[in-house]
């Protein structure tokens, strides 16, 4: 297991209080495969992958757990012995290019400067290598000359997926590497993007609220809710058969990338819950068209599959759920506002 | 480039607008400009044949249209007082103007903007509570009281330096390069340009922090941490690269305005610039010498403009090419 | 001097606080500058409390202000009254002393009653000059920014010309041909300085602009002019304000540099005359520090504290909305 994260628990620090972003969660990435994380923003997906690079805002604090990289707990690791594997070993592919690439600087430098700076490189080999990483991607290599405003949003993140690949890490982070783009732009980059995690063996945690990219590209994965991990587990069974309330709404709530299917959308009402003094049982609960009684007490991680696993109290009542939750007017009406 | 000259045009007709205004605001202005030459003893016959000569017989359009034409052959009339061409008088005060006013410029730039990354760097921080104020109130605190403040104690008291003038007195030299290329000259040179120094430096040092703090903030600045950078290459090479635009626009615009407020600092310290000519000049009557002066300072204004009108759109790769297309 | 960009004023930030400045979000029922003007007086006593800056310019500018109304009883001396000892000796050059607290200058005048007196030359000068610039300054930019097209070309260009005036020179050259009178140095600010206010306030216009016509529209028919008074410009005040209590302070140094240079005028005392009166009288070369650096501090004290108010202010108003 290449990445194994346990009951990771982070808080922000705000004027009204603490924030319970992230709150007890616990994953798995083994070697060469795609982890997906979904989730509505302000789910803490972010702030959790970002602590897995130990980057965080000031007011952010790790609040309990582990995060177990290659064996070795990162979070007992030094800031020096951190910084080392920063890049090297872990690297990220940001949300939108535009503003994550310096922009004043030329888009073949930046390359180069952490080729230089961070892997050893001489000048020379390094702008070599900045060739060759465009080439990877599907970039012109006159492009390694432009700054980043004269990039097109595929071609940036691209470039960002190049310069993430640049001192060949094991593990590469993509929050929501595709979500600024339309939709058969975002198509291709994926391609490229899981052409090359295929070839390098990378393993790969990727972030993202849109159900239907986790289908075309992730082996596993994770959904998060308002700080919590409600379900996870092999891409294929989570889709096939989610056990989530959450799960289910989502699903519903999102067209198929790669199905053709005419399936009819159906979002889930209303907003997460604050985070400052969450509520108590299932975070779900006002929003879920399932919920009962019991939805109030904490609910407790429940295993449906081989590594499939939910955090529903009526989980094994996942099938039933599914067949209603097709109908459209399951879901209208649950948030009386 | 079309953009270029445009804007270069443009900056020619407001230097054009501007020297239009002024020559009618001395020509208008109450007072003789002849108050100079005229005494009782002056018959009448005399003062008419000053009048004619000073071209003052004509009427206020013609003296303006000979003034233009004699303006762009570098003609900018006799002063009263020096009896010598203006433009000569004007040309031998001007480099010890620039040369101050230079000086005083990239010294406190320079520290101006490494003070201003440090605050930013070191925000919040104890450092950041006196360092704020303290440069307020630099700003706050009148160029030529700076001035007098130094002179009372480093040349009066301390006898360190000179207390005035750019070269001693009794000093012959060859020629003006030679003057300015001296000891001598330097040591008069460092109290004017560290007042200066001292007063000018508060913009840089505010806006720098100003910037880099929201930059810092800037989400590739994270990226730079993520990819493991260290603090030295981050806050230097980047944030410190993309906050370095507005100052340098600031840079620009500053040679502007303090060549026109360098008056104080001048007369201050007795310094031969034009500043110094300009408010002996107005004093004086000599409206010939006073409105050449005024012209040469407005001319650099407008270039200094037109200068950091180019620099904003030059240093920044965005607007370059948005400016191309 | 005044540069065309103020390192602490609003000109990086024009986004206002809605909870502060509620116009921005909702209109009012009962329209009109009166309910308008109350807002904003809520808004100015909440600042303080919450910024320490703001506090402190406000003290200060409370304390000179009180020392120029009640200057007369203040003084010592008259500022200006030539002093003689009982031996009908001139009581030049003194030391600070029980009798004359700041010591006297060369022609026998009590400093310290001049340095009192000079606060009512200082406020006065200051707060009449920063009201004619920013009012200029706020007119041009509503009517600019609201209106565009030609208008708001014209006006740009002549802000553009009045840039293009070196400042100091040209407020010398004033005061000398027409009169060492204050309020020519008034004029000369006036006539210059409002360029820089009146940019910033037109690009908060034309931002509010398509807001206010909407809301507007929505409630009633409401005229341009309307529009333009009772919705916009209420909003602008915030601005116009910070931009006051920082030219107050640019303009009390201009004054000094002005009286300094000798073209001030000599019948009133103003803390310029006095730092001119110090330097041609060899003060500096006597070291004698009781002279000149009072004066000196005070307009420092005065100026920082517009600044303080300006930045105080800003914090609160206009938050940078990051971090």
């Amino acid at each position: 297991m290449l990445l194994s994260v346990k009951d990771l628990k982070i808080q922000y620090k705000t004027r009204k209080g603490i924030v319970h972003a992230v709150d007890g969660i616990s994953f798995d990435v083994p070697e060469g495969k795609v982890v997906g994380i979904v989730g509505e923003s302000g789910c803490g997906k972010t702030t959790a992958v970002r602590s897995l690079l130990r980057v965080m805002p000031p007011v952010a604090s790790y609040a309990g757990g582990e995060i177990n990289f290659d064996g070795s707990d990162i979070l007992k690791l030094s800031e020096r012995e951190m910084n080392k594997l920063r890049w090297r070993d872990i690297a990220y592919i940001p949300q939108s290019a535009m503003n994550a690439l310096d922009p004043v600087w030329r888009v073949g430098d930046q390359i180069i400067e952490v080729l230089t700076k961070r892997g050893g490189f001489k000048k020379a080999k390094a702008k070599l290598r900045a060739e060759e990483l465009f080439e990877m991607v599907g970039l012109e290599q006159k492009r390694l000359r432009d700054y980043p405003h004269q990039f097109s949003g595929g071609m940036r993140q691209r470039a960002s997926i190049a310069l993430a690949l640049a001192l060949s890490p094991r593990l590469a982070i993509a929050d929501e590497p595709v979500t600024a783009l339309d939709v058969i732009i975002q198509r291709q980059v994926l391609d490229t993007f899981s052409r090359l995690q295929r070839e390098f063996g990378l393993s790969v945690v990727l972030v993202t609220h849109d159900i239907s990219v986790v289908a075309y590209v992730c082996d596993y994965v994770v959904v998060m809710y308002a700080g919590k991990i409600v379900e996870k587990g092999p891409v294929k069974d989570v889709l096939s058969s989610p056990s989530h309330a959450y799960t289910i709404g989502l699903y519903n709530a999102f067209p198929e990338l790669s199905a053709d299917e005419e399936r009819e959308l159906s979002p889930i009402e209303g907003g997460p819950p604050q985070l400052l003094n969450p509520p108590e049982g299932c975070r779900f609960r006002d929003r879920c068209p399932f919920a009962q009684e019991i939805c109030k007490q904490e609910p407790v991680e429940v295993q449906v599959g081989p590594e499939h696993f939910s955090l529903c109290h009526r989980a094994h009542e996942a099938a039933e759920m599914r067949e209603k939750a097709r109908d459209p007017a399951v879901w209208r009406g649950v948030v009386t506002a | 480039m079309k953009y270029v000259m445009s804007r270069l045009l443009y900056a020619i007709l407001v230097l054009w607008i501007v020297g239009t205004i002024l020559f009618f605001m001395f020509r208008l202005m109450p007072g003789s400009p002849l108050a100079a030459f005229i005494d009782q003893t002056t018959t009448l016959e005399q003062q008419q044949a000053l009048i004619a000569r000073f071209g003052l017989d004509k009427s206020l359009f013609q003296q303006y249209t000979i003034f233009l034409q004699n303006a762009l052959q570098g003609d900018l009339g006799q002063s009263f007082f020096h009896r010598r061409p203006v433009t000569e008088v004007v040309m031998e005060a001007l480099p010890n103007t620039v040369i101050l006013t230079l000086s005083g410029l990239v010294v406190a730039y320079i520290f101006g903007v490494l003070a201003g990354a440090y605050l930013a760097w070191r925000r919040g921080s104890a450092v950041e509570g006196i360092g704020i104020p303290l440069a307020l109130a630099t700003r706050a605190a009148p160029e030529f009281w700076l001035g007098m403040v130094m002179l009372a104690f480093f040349s009066f008291h301390l006898g360190w330096f000179p207390a005035g003038g750019a070269n001693s007195v009794g000093l012959e030299y060859d020629n003006e390069w030679r003057r300015i290329f001296t000891v001598d000259y330097l040591h008069h040179l460092i109290l004017p340009v560290l007042t200066l120094a001292i007063y000018l430096q508060g913009l840089p040092l505010l806006l720098m922090r100003s910037n880099m703090i929201e930059i810092l903030q800037e989400e590739f600045i994270t990226m730079s941490k993520m990819k493991g950078l260290g603090s030295r290459t981050i806050v230097l090479n980047h944030a410190a690269r993309n906050a370095m635009l507005p100052v340098a626009t600031a840079f620009a615009l500053g040679i502007g305005s303090a060549i026109g407020g360098n008056v104080v600092v001048e007369t201050i310290f007795s310094w031969p610039g034009i500043g110094r000519l300009l408010v002996n000049a107005v004093s004086a009557s000599d409206y010939p010498l006073a409105q050449g002066a005024f012209m040469i300072i407005t001319a650099v204004l407008v270039a200094m403009n037109f200068v950091a009108d180019m620099t904003y759109h030059l240093l920044d790769p965005r607007i370059r090419h948005a400016a191309s297309n | 001097m005044p540069q065309a960009i103020e390192p602490m004023g609003p000109a990086s930030t024009g986004r206002a606080s809605a909870a502060l400045l509620p116009h921005l979000t909702t209109v009012p029922r009962r329209t009109g500058p009166l309910p308008a003007l109350a807002l904003a007086g809520k808004a100015f006593w909440r600042v303080p409390r919450e910024s320490h800056y703001a506090k402190v310019g406000l003290v200060i500018y409370l304390i000179f202000a009180l020392t120029a109304i009640f200057a007369d009883q203040l003084v010592n001396y008259e500022p200006l009254e030539i002093l003689f000892a009982d031996n009908y000796q001139l009581r030049r050059n003194l030391p600070p002393t029980a009798d004359h607290w700041l010591g006297t200058s060369y022609s026998g005048r009590d400093i310290y009653s001049q340095l009192v007196m000079g606060t009512r030359s200082a406020l006065a000068v200051g707060l009449t000059a920063a009201i004619c610039v920013v009012a200029i300054g706020t007119l041009v930019g509503l009517i600019a920014g609201y209106f565009g097209g030609w208008i708001d070309n014209l006006l740009m260009r002549l802000a553009d010309i009045a840039l293009g005036i070196p400042f100091l020179p040209f407020v010398i050259v004033l005061a000398s041909f027409m009169g060492a009178a204050q309020s020519n140095v008034v004029l000369g600010i006036a006539l210059l300085l409002w360029p820089n206010s009146a940019r910033v306030i037109r690009s908060q216009v034309m931002s509010l602009r398509e807001r206010a016509f909407i809301e507007a529209a929505r409630v009633t028919g409401a005229g341009k002019w309307r529009i333009l008074f009772v919705h916009i410009a209420p909003n602008v005040l915030a601005l116009s304000f910070l931009y006051t209590s920082v030219a107050v302070g640019w303009a009390i140094l201009t004054e000094a540099s002005v009286s300094f240079l000798g073209f001030g005028p000599s019948d009133t005392v103003s803390w310029g005359y006095m730092l001119q009166d110090a330097y041609a009288s060899q003060a500096l070369g006597r070291g004698q520090y009781n002279w000149f650096i009072p004066p000196g501090l005070c307009i420092v004290f005065v100026v920082m504290a517009g600044f303080f108010i300006s930045r105080g202010y800003e914090e609160v108003l206009f938050p940078k909305l990051k971090g």
